[in-house]
């Protein structure tokens, strides 16, 4: 292996691992903080793909724009699915844990209905568009602009909101949950104003995400799950409800897929994935960074 | 009428029409009745395991696929009887060994977990297709009549209703149930939990094995997404949910409605139906999460209060 070879998969894996970061953080903020895993959540990302698609193609909007209005779209989503299916069931539950099961099924329906939806009215073809496709030269490695500025876009969203858990009251409201809810409502925070405040913010990164990735992945109604199922694999290499081990799941995980395709097919790719996800889950279910999050 | 002796004359009567069906009936209501009869062992054998124990399993295609490719491997070169059986029993080796590690696992990793070796078996036929055969896809020629694959479906489904039955009604049963419970406390009885979850998960992926090698032949054209498709999987939850998993009943009911629905509108309005059954699926979680079953004995209960 070749030096330039390290640097190139060193950088497309970064790149790649950065959106897989944002994707998995949402994700893991609803798993956190209400022990919800929505299988959904990839198809927000799809969501989001169309509408800076469409965007685009239409308006000529720039994608990095529309990431924005993908973003509030996604929030106004996960603030109406939180109010319509989640909301009463919470304030009736006494623990959180025995709405697991049932949560996962409601986002189950949610997922076939947006996928159905979105073939209904677009259609099952392949879409995608180009946009910032010129490139520069990083460590001898083309990096295509598209791919580096929703990289950084990604992280630095990540960063932004690590940074309002750790430093904001409010964040810190949140972390507090994600640790112990029952004592989190003895000191008297309002937790429900917490939990609509997660399913906004977990929404609007997928969403977002979903713009991002369209500049340079094509769009079908079919790209949800394999991100969801993705997403997932950071989740647990991080840990459930630690959500700095999400960025640094997902930074891993898009070095690792990038390396195996670079080798092998990107079929493998996916098998190397799952059997991550297998292995993790058996053997170090407190994810990498090995901290015990409850 | 004692339960029983009612019970057995809704379920004779039943059972003698659809043995004579093929006499009178024309060749689309057999059709018909061969996807409903499929739907229906698929989502009975699903409620055995996740029904009675609680644990949710989304590996329904996995299993369904792998007794598929044992047709897909061995065809013609074996009778097609000898084939679904080594199709059911591949399935449940396959359960038996991804059984005794992912079983240990509780919730929603669970849930997870089953949904993504799905996944890695569909991702696996597909390499082995391009790598091995050369080629992705593969057409069955030479398929038996109508009558063979809806009489051999017929035996399956009454093996699987029986097997449901019998579960239920033993200390195997309610062994499955205390798991459902309070997995803790079985486990603090004296019940040896990852031994009856193992079992159960190799029995139902039987059924489903033996199911998917009768349909690989059904549908004469096989490809890994064709046969690992996660809408198997999401269908047979749905119809299991919908129908209510506490026993055999529910996913018969479950099956058959959501089966006629899908013939009559499904068919033309392929993304409706589906976007509905997300809708239904949502409305069942939340209204009647006991299923048709659990909402009639509901009703049955209230009215003899009154």
């Amino acid at each position: 292996m070749e030096l330039r070879d390290i640097s190139t998969i060193l950088i497309l894996g970064l790149t790649i691992g950065c959106i897989y970061a944002v994707i998995a953080v949402g994700l893991n903020l609803l798993y956190g903080t209400m022990r919800m895993l929505n299988v959904a959540h990839g198809d927000l990302i799809m969501l989001g793909a169309y509408a800076a698609y469409w965007l685009f193609t239409i308006y000529k909007i720039s994608p990095l724009i529309s990431a924005i209005f993908a973003a509030l779209g996604g929030a106004v989503i996960g603030l109406i699915t939180y109010r319509l299916l989640f909301a009463s069931s919470i304030r009736i539950t006494k623990s959180l844990e025995s709405l697991e099961g049932s949560s996962l099924l409601i986002f189950f329906g949610l997922l076939i209905l947006l996928e159905n939806v979105a073939l209904l009215w677009w259609g099952a073809d392949f879409r995608g568009y180009a946009y910032l496709t010129s490139a520069v030269t990083i460590l001898g490695t083309p990096v295509p602009l598209n791919r580096l500025s929703a990289a950084l876009i990604a992280v630095a969203v990540c960063l932004a909101f690590y940074i309002f858990l750790q430093r904001t009251l409010f964040g810190k409201a949140v972390r507090a949950v994600i640790q112990d809810k029952d004592a989190t409502q003895l000191v008297g925070i309002n937790t429900g104003k917490i939990y609509i405040f997660c399913f906004g913010v977990a929404f609007a990164m997928a969403a977002l995400a979903g713009a991002l990735v369209s500049m340079f992945y094509s769009i079908t109604p079919f790209i949800g799950l394999p991100y969801t199922l993705m997403a997932f694999v950071v989740i647990i290499l991080g840990g459930l409800g630690n959500i700095l081990g999400s960025l640094v799941g997902g930074l891993l995980l898009g070095l690792v897929i990038t390396a195996v395709v670079a080798y092998t097919t990107p079929g493998f790719a996916f098998i190397v994935q799952y059997l991550i996800f297998i292995l993790v889950i058996l053997f170090m279910p407190q994810g990498i960074l090995g901290r015990r999050t409850r | 009428m004692t339960p029983k002796a009612r019970a057995l004359a809704i379920w004779v009567p039943i059972l003698l029409i659809l043995l004579t069906l093929p006499l009178y009936a024309s060749g689309y209501y057999i059709s018909l009745l061969i996807t409903i009869l499929m739907w229906v062992i698929l989502s009975v054998s699903w409620t055995i395991f996740s029904g009675y124990t609680g644990y949710i399993s989304l590996a329904v295609a996995a299993f369904f696929g792998i007794g598929a490719y044992m047709t897909v491997i061995l065809w013609p070169a074996l009778p097609f009887f000898i084939i679904i059986i080594l199709g059911g029993l591949a399935s449940m080796f396959f359960a038996l060994l991804i059984g005794s590690p992912c079983l240990r696992i509780r919730g929603p990793y669970f849930i997870i977990l089953t949904l993504g070796l799905s996944e890695l078996v569909k991702h696996i036929f597909l390499i082995y297709e391009v790598r091995v055969r050369g080629t992705v896809g593969t057409l069955l020629l030479g398929a038996p009549s109508s009558e063979t694959f809806y009489y051999s479906l017929i035996v399956i489904a009454v093996m699987v209703a029986a097997t449901a039955y019998f579960v239920k009604n033993s200390k195997f049963g309610l062994a499955l149930f205390s798991i459902k419970g309070n997995e803790e406390a079985a486990e603090a009885m004296g019940v040896d939990t990852t031994r009856y979850k193992l079992l159960t998960f190799g029995i139902s992926a039987l059924f489903m094995g033996f199911t998917g090698a009768i349909m690989a032949l059904r549908w004469t054209y096989i490809d890994p997404s064709v046969i690992f498709n996660p809408l198997i999987t999401f269908q047979v939850t749905i119809m299991a949910i919908l129908g209510g998993v506490e026993d055999f009943r529910g996913p018969i009911i479950g099956a058959a409605v959501l089966t006629l629905i899908s013939e009559a509108f499904g068919i033309r309005y392929p993304y409706h139906y589906m976007a509905l059954l997300g809708i239904t699926l949502i409305l069942l979680i939340k209204f009647m999460p006991t299923g048709l079953l659990g909402a009639i004995g509901k009703l049955r209960a209230v009215r003899k209060l009154t």
